[in-house]
């Protein structure tokens, strides 16, 4: 069994994490604002919005079963069983056990997203099926490649900077992307129906259950930047100063993906499979490098 | 001829035990879920239909514990033939009736091979005990060893639904009844991977490396190919079908990394590996087996086979859902249920064979677990359209607004199928065990230092913390908010009548994927429109299929090379009786010759 | 540490380019990569104290990322042609092949060169995939930019290839080389465009109607 002080340890860092995690995104907000000659809201705004779904009332579509009133829930818990997972991962060295237990992350992860799709699904409204398909098929092909990434990091270790981890850091960022509906593949700004993916699922949600879904994937967010910060601060994780750096690492991250965000423009829905394919060939190419041992 | 009849009848070992408690898993709930499945058939089919059943599970636990390869083989024939019975029961029905004769050829030509294998060996071994053959096994040539092992792999897989062997899959396993479904595809495919466990681990193995790798790259093959092809079919019974033939897939990626690194001498890996496939294997038997009754439950309920037509079943029929539900959870590796547990073992043999291994095999490693990961992500996106399609939503047709929930005996099924779906998933820390003795004996190692110690737990950790966040959210939204939740129409964009079809179909939902995979696929589309003038287009059908690459391009062909050979052969067959005798004579001279030369 | 950082994204941009489905994006990828190039030289310079290392950056950054790429938009601009590459292997299997490619290099670079360093040898590697995936897209696209292009990528892999085995080439080869490669992008613009002006199009595959 792991040492007990270990398992409370990390349940600080949820949660603190889980506090820190809107703060990230009003951030990316920010920067994105600033570059665009654009004043903008505060950097506390989701905080400001989660607060201001929970005290509305909320509306609930006349098909809804359980599974619409239950999904934000299991998503929610998911999301931070998931945090729970790779912080717990962290601690170690990145050998075998960390492996089995990043994978089991994003096993997590799926559920989720699995139960989020069926919400999408629960209404009976055109829009709910759109976004739930599009998001398992974009998620169905981002999973192979933060898989391989996955791999390559416990092949390697993350001690210093390598061609592999690296290369695998690129395929992971490209992921993120992804999963965090960021602007290649989704837009988090837009209401447009025939483009949003993420933003179509959850269409129907409002109150308690939609702040729970923000907050959700707020967390969900902080865990991918965790991930590419392995990859691109390799040797940093560790110990108290790791957790000194970390909100400088997160900035920089966030100012790498605003970067991003702004200077490209969203593809289309079957250029993705091209985008992700990509992905997949780097994280391969990394996984080349990784059993070469550089 | 004195060492025909065979010493050993029964054969008790580890992994005989274990198939034995699988067939027992999946045919007790099926049994008393066909009660109520039955229940408006006559008393002579009612009574029919039980003792096939019975002969059908007596067969398949005589398949496994046969101590030889001749009461191996007669009780296979015997499993086939009353399969195929259990196919053909609804036999008023045209497609049962070619679903069968499918099945029978399919199953017969698997038969064929094996029985040649078997020969082969008895020709060597001089016995149709499992004890010499595995002791003369190892003095054949290479290349013989070889062939045997393509027959016996052919057999095997044929019954198991290997691709490309899996064509008979689809169309027999919908046109059987629920229950037997359940049990074919929970149990009867899975008696196929016990043949190659037990022959090509415990009798003649360690065979060479390429032996694992085949099985492996077929393993990737049948997984993405059966996953992409359960994405496309909206007829709920054969998307459950294409599953048997994807988590065949994953079963085999275990057997095949088990087999690969066990000839290399890599225990360790090859034990993991091992565990990852039995694993699966008993958790594909329960979650299949739950789905396909469930999946009859709904047919019971509307006479509904294709989900486009369903719709809201969720609300007629809650139990038969959440049964389906938990069902799909299973097989779509979320955690903490069974799939997941067994999925995620398959991708640490994969890491520790990745591990221990140099070069191309490193890489052949990775694909596999990219595989591995791409299927469980289009089996989770299948099964929310299974699931968000046929159950959530408004009704799609009367029939599906009409259904009514099923009696206490088919929810009984269910339930005792359910249950165990959860339990293998957090009890994970006590199965894995037993597991892990099981291949240790399968592979003939003494001690094997795996370290799951702490891993094995971690379903159960994910169930508390899933648990415990869950119902403080849960509570905290109970009973420490205040506002209302109020109940209105779903938002139409002010068109102010939406109905069922506004809704997302089936089609709609897998059709990212079918352009994604259209390189495979090969999809095309019929349209008409049958106009009153040029501008009024008064009706407009619109049809969209893909195209079955094995069925075109490997069985087509093939079929048709038959015919024609047929053809060509009747001229053997003029009808006259003393041609007919001079054939006989002919071959009597023949071997005459052959018996005299040799 | 740096160099690994420098390998990697040189290895990306050149995949970016096999990936490239039109004439801009191919264009910025090569951009991308001749960024890394200078980066590199600029790191071998300092970890050799080579004035001329510096130079040859400088030549590499002025040369191949500024005037090379911005000429060649010019003409694209000035001939209007259309934005479409014309692959004759879809990326994917671009992709796939690069991929080969890689893997086959690695093995060559490890076997055939025996270098001790790891990250040298990788650093061969990816010079000899680098001349590989050049030529590879000079013979899967369609239009004549992306012929330019791919010669330009085998020769940022044989400057690499060069540096990686020998620590650079002496400085005039090296000086003569960009000159070379700089008369050689003008008169091929020269000649793209009067190609455009002949036959209104820049399709190479079409040549085969030239003969008779």
């Amino acid at each position: 069994m792991m040492p007990i002080n270990n398992l409370i340890l990390v349940t600080g860092q949820v949660i603190l994490l889980v506090l820190f995690a809107p703060l990230v995104s009003g951030f990316i907000r920010k920067i994105k604002n600033n570059l665009r000659m654009r004043k903008g809201p505060s950097v506390l705004q989701p905080y400001y919005n989660v607060q201001k779904l929970i005290s509305k009332d909320e509306v609930i579509s006349r098909h809804a079963s359980w599974i619409f009133l239950a999904a934000p829930v299991i998503v929610f818990a998911s999301i931070i069983c998931a945090l729970f997972l790779v912080l717990l991962a962290q601690l170690g060295p990145f050998g075998n056990n960390d492996m089995a237990i990043l994978i089991a992350a994003f096993f997590v992860l799926g559920l989720g997203r699995f139960f989020l799709a069926l919400a999408g699904l629960d209404t009976a409204s055109s829009f709910g099926g759109m976004g739930s398909s599009r998001e398992m098929f974009i998620s169905s092909f981002a999973e192979p490649i933060a898989f391989v990434a996955v791999f390559v990091l416990c092949m390697s270790g993350a001690d210093t900077f390598r061609i592999s981890t690296l290369l695998a850091g690129f395929a992971i960022l490209m992921v993120t992307l992804a999963e965090t509906s960021r602007v290649p593949v989704d837009n988090q700004e837009t209401h447009l129906e025939l483009t949003m993916v993420h933003e179509a699922m959850v269409l129907e949600y409002s109150g308690r259950s939609l702040a729970l879904i923000e907050l959700a994937s707020h967390t969900k967010q902080i865990i991918f930047f965790i991930l590419l910060s392995w990859y691109f601060f390799p040797s940093m994780t560790g110990g108290v100063w790791g957790w000194v750096i970390f909100p400088g690492k997160i900035a920089i991250i966030s100012l790498a993906i605003a970067l991003i965000e702004l200077s490209v423009a969203k593809m289309r829905l079957f250029r993705v499979v091209d985008f992700l394919s990509f992905s997949f060939f780097i994280a391969l190419l990394a996984s080349i490098a990784a059993g070469l041992g550089i | 001829m004195i060492n025909f009849l065979p010493k050993q009848l029964f054969f008790f070992d580890p992994l005989a035990v274990f198939f034995l408690v699988v067939i027992g898993l999946v045919c007790v709930p099926s049994a008393i879920f066909s009660i109520g499945y039955l229940r408006a058939e006559s008393l002579k089919r009612k009574i029919l239909s039980w003792v096939l059943l019975i002969i059908f599970a007596f067969s398949m636990c005589s398949v496994v514990l046969s101590g030889n390869m001749l009461l191996f083989l007669i009780c296979w024939e015997v499993m086939s033939l009353v399969s195929y019975f259990l196919v053909v029961f609804d036999f008023k029905q045209e497609k049962s009736i070619r679903a069968g004769i499918i099945y029978l050829v399919m199953t017969h030509a698997g038969t064929a091979c094996l029985m040649a294998a078997f020969f082969i060996l008895y020709n060597h071994a001089g016995s149709f005990d499992y004890a010499a053959v595995k002791q003369s096994f190892m003095l054949l040539t290479p290349q013989l060893r070889n062939i045997i092992f393509l027959l016996l792999f052919i057999g095997f897989a044929t019954k198991a639904g290997v691709v490309p062997l899996h064509i008979w899959l689809p169309y027999a396993h919908p046109q059987a009844p629920a229950h037997i479904s359940s049990i074919m595809s929970g149990v009867m495919i899975k008696v196929g991977i016990y043949g190659m466990m037990r022959f090509f681990i415990t009798l003649l193995g360690p065979g060479p490396a390429w032996w694992g790798a085949f099985i492996l790259a077929l393993g990737i093959v049948s997984c993405l190919v059966g996953v992409i092809y359960a994405l496309m079919d909206h007829d709920l019974k054969k998307l459950l079908a294409y599953h048997s033939v994807e988590n065949i897939g994953i079963i085999l990626l275990g057997l095949g990394t088990a087999m690969f690194f066990g000839s290399r001498g890599k225990t360790v890996v090859a034990v993991l590996a091992m565990c990852a496939g039995l694993y699966h294997l008993v958790n594909h038997a329960l979650f299949k087996g739950l789905l396909f009754l469930c999946s009859g439950s709904v047919f019971k309920a509307s006479g509904l086979r294709d989900m486009e037509k369903m719709g809201g079943l969720i609300k007629k029929m809650p139990m038969t859902a959440l049964f389906f539900l938990i069902g799909a959870m299973g097989i779509s590796a979320l955690p903490p249920l069974n799939g997941f547990v067994s999925e995620w073992l398959t991708f640490q043999a994969f890491f520790s064979g990745v591990l221990e291994s140099q070069g191309w095999v490193k890489i052949f490693m990775v694909l596999s677990a990219a595989a591995l990961a791409m299927t469980s992500g289009l089996a989770a996106a299948c099964f929310v359209k299974a699931f968000g399609i046929s159950f959530l939503g408004s009704p799609r047709s009367v029939r599906a607004q009409d259904a009514k929930e099923c009696g206490f005996s088919m929810k009984a099924g269910m339930a005792l199928l359910a249950i165990p779906v959860i339990l293998f998933g957090i009890g994970a820390g006590f199965i894995m065990p037993i597991l892990l003795s099981i291949s240790r004996a399968a592979l003939g190692v003494e001690k094997a230092d795996i370290s799951v110690r702490l891993l094995s737990v971690l379903p159960a950790m994910i169930a508390v913390i899933l648990l415990v966040i869950g119902s403080a959210v849960f509570l905290w939204f109970r009973f420490g908010l205040r506002n209302k939740r109020v109940s209105y129409n779903t938002w139409d964009c002010g068109y102010y009548s939406l109905d069922s079809r506004n809704e997302y179909t089936a089609t709609a939902f897998s059709k990212p994927f079918r352009i994604a995979f259209s390189f495979f696929l090969l999809p095309y589309r019929k349209s008409e429109k049958i106009r009153d003038s040029f501008y009024h287009v008064r009706k407009f059908t619109y049809e969209t299929h893909t195209t079955s690459v094995f069925k075109r391009f490997l069985y087509e062909p093939l079929l048709r090379l038959i015919y024609s050979t047929a053809f060509k052969m009747r001229k053997l067959q003029p009808g006259s009786i003393h041609l007919y005798i001079f054939y006989i004579f002919a071959t009597l001279v023949g071997l005459i010759t052959i018996a005299a030369i040799f | 540490m740096m160099l690994s950082i420098i390998l990697s994204g040189f290895l990306v941009a050149t995949f970016l380019l096999v990936v490239a489905k039109r004439i801009t994006a191919l264009i910025r990828s090569f951009r991308i990569q001749a960024i890394f190039l200078s980066l590199y030289a600029l790191y071998m310079g300092l970890s050799q104290r080579h004035l001329e290392m510096f130079i040859v950056c400088g030549l590499i950054f002025v040369l191949k990322a500024i005037v090379i790429p911005f000429v060649l938009l010019r003409i694209i601009r000035r001939i209007n042609v259309e934005e479409d590459l014309g692959l004759l292997v879809n990326p994917q299997l671009s992709l796939i092949i690069a991929l080969g490619f890689t893997y086959l290099s690695y093995l060559f670079a490890h076997n055939a060169m025996a270098l001790t360093d790891p990250v040298e040898s990788a650093a061969l590697a990816v010079s000899i995939t680098v001349v590989c995936l050049g030529f590879f897209i000079m013979v899967s696209r369609m239009k004549a930019v992306a012929q330019i292009i791919g010669l330009l990528v085998m020769e940022n892999g044989i400057f690499l290839a060069a540096s990686a085995i020998s620590g650079g080439m002496p400085f005039f080869v090296e000086i003569a080389f960009f000159f070379d490669i700089f008369v050689f992008v003008i008169i091929i613009e020269v000649f793209v465009y009067k190609v455009n002006r002949l036959f209104t199009h820049i399709d190479t595959s079409k040549m085969k109607s030239l003969k008779g």
